[in-house]
């Protein structure tokens, strides 16, 4: 093959990326097809964690099977919101909320008790916050602080939350925290209409 | 093969030819990953993967890759990689795959993997490529792994995610932000050329 001819400076080039994209694909989609299933099976898992930590029903941790039967167990979901079997043998309600962060949409479940006030806990699912800073929204000390009490809240600095509507911010993420707040406030107001609705 | 050049293209890359703070590349994923040290192992695991098998991959099929497409070869074989890096993580590793965000697929955009890819890949036998694919690789990863270390020590008394420090310490918030990443970077940069590349210079 000559260097300059037709071929090599036309249709050679053509050819080869032709070529090459149809293996990469060809691994790509074959490497996907092979972990497709098990993609699918963790997003599940998460979503249904994410309710049970909201509801806050305790769960064998790492084994994605163990959750799966304690969320078959004790929530079924409805349009939109799932009813929950609290650990208690009564009624809770776990509906999703979202809404602006400091950088990016911050998506919550929330659960509640029979009466829609007293709350079970919350569960991020997902954000886009400073890692080490607004991110420690996903941490227990701070989700779990919701169980039991009653919005709508007031952020305090971080350790001094005592009573029933007050809840600990995260120092240096401020913003993050009342974003966080005023999401799970208007969650709380909207919480009688979402679960009512059918 | 012989020996010394083995031997030499595994040392460029980890000591005075270093991609980070010798050639000032990859910079972008240095400042937005070394947070946590976590993620910055398995960030560093995800480049060393890409660039050690893209280049043997672009050394092997390089006398066939017409020059005028080549960068499209190129960064068509490096994204293939990615992906799969990415596909793998977030089967395997959700939780990981989930902080990492878009990180992981901008691996593809790091200018080391390129720029190995185009100044050694396409000149060196596949062999020799892999080995200075996984040197760079290296010489990458502990830079990042140092920065991280410091950065999430200080920034958050902790490391791996275990409490290291007295809880008393007094977190240094900007650690843990991109400016945190900028300052440690300078002053790794600033001992790194005073103490080792300043007696390699004096030496000539």
């Amino acid at each position: 093959m000559k260097q300059d001819s037709f071929f090599s400076l036309r249709v050679f080039p053509v050819l080869f990326m032709a070529a090459i994209t149809l293996v990469c694909i060809t691994v790509v989609t074959g490497i996907h097809l092979a972990t497709e299933e098990r993609v699918r099976l963790n997003e599940l898992v998460f979503q249904r964690m994410a309710v049970l930590d909201a509801a806050g029903i305790d769960y064998p941790e790492d084994d994605a099977e163990g959750v799966q039967d304690v969320y078959e167990q004790r929530v079924s979901s409805e349009n939109g919101w799932y009813t929950v079997e609290l650990e208690d043998g009564e009624t809770g309600y776990v509906i999703s909320v979202s809404g602006a962060g400091l950088w990016g949409e911050i998506e919550l479940r929330l659960g509640f008790r029979e009466n829609l006030e007293e709350m079970t806990g919350i569960a991020v699912v997902s954000h886009n916050e400073t890692p080490g800073l607004g991110a420690r929204i996903e941490e227990q000390w701070f989700t779990e602080q919701f169980r039991g009490k009653r919005g709508p809240f007031e952020a305090v600095p971080e350790g001094t939350a005592e009573q029933e509507d007050e809840i600990d911010g995260i120092t240096g993420a401020t913003s993050t925290t009342e974003a966080v707040k005023d999401i799970i406030n208007r969650g709380i107001r909207e919480a009688p209409s979402i679960v009512g609705e059918d | 093969m012989a020996k010394g050049v083995v031997k030499r293209t595994f040392t460029k890359p980890i000591g005075k030819e270093n991609p980070v703070f010798a050639q000032i590349l990859g910079i972008c994923s240095t400042l937005a990953v070394t947070g946590q040290l976590e993620n910055t192992v398995v960030m560093c695991m995800g480049v060393m993967f890409t660039t050690t098998l893209s280049g043997a991959t672009l050394s092997l099929i390089r006398k066939l890759i017409p020059g005028r497409i080549r960068m499209m070869v190129e960064t068509l074989v490096i994204a293939t990689f990615v992906i799969i890096v990415d596909i793998v993580l977030r089967a395997f590793a959700p939780d990981i795959w989930r902080q990492l965000g878009p990180y992981v697929g901008l691996i593809i955009t790091n200018c080391i993997i390129m720029g190995r890819a185009e100044a050694f890949a396409l000149n060196n036998p596949s062999g020799l490529s892999l080995i200075d694919g996984l040197a760079t690789g290296v010489g990458y990863s502990y830079v990042l792994i140092i920065i991280a270390f410091f950065r999430e020590l200080l920034g958050t008394g902790e490391l791996w995610g275990i409490q290291i420090l007295n809880p008393d310490w007094t977190n240094w918030t900007i650690m843990v932000l991109p400016a945190g990443a900028f300052f440690m970077l300078a002053i790794f940069i600033w001992v790194v050329k005073g103490a080792i590349i300043k007696e390699a210079q004096d030496g000539r």
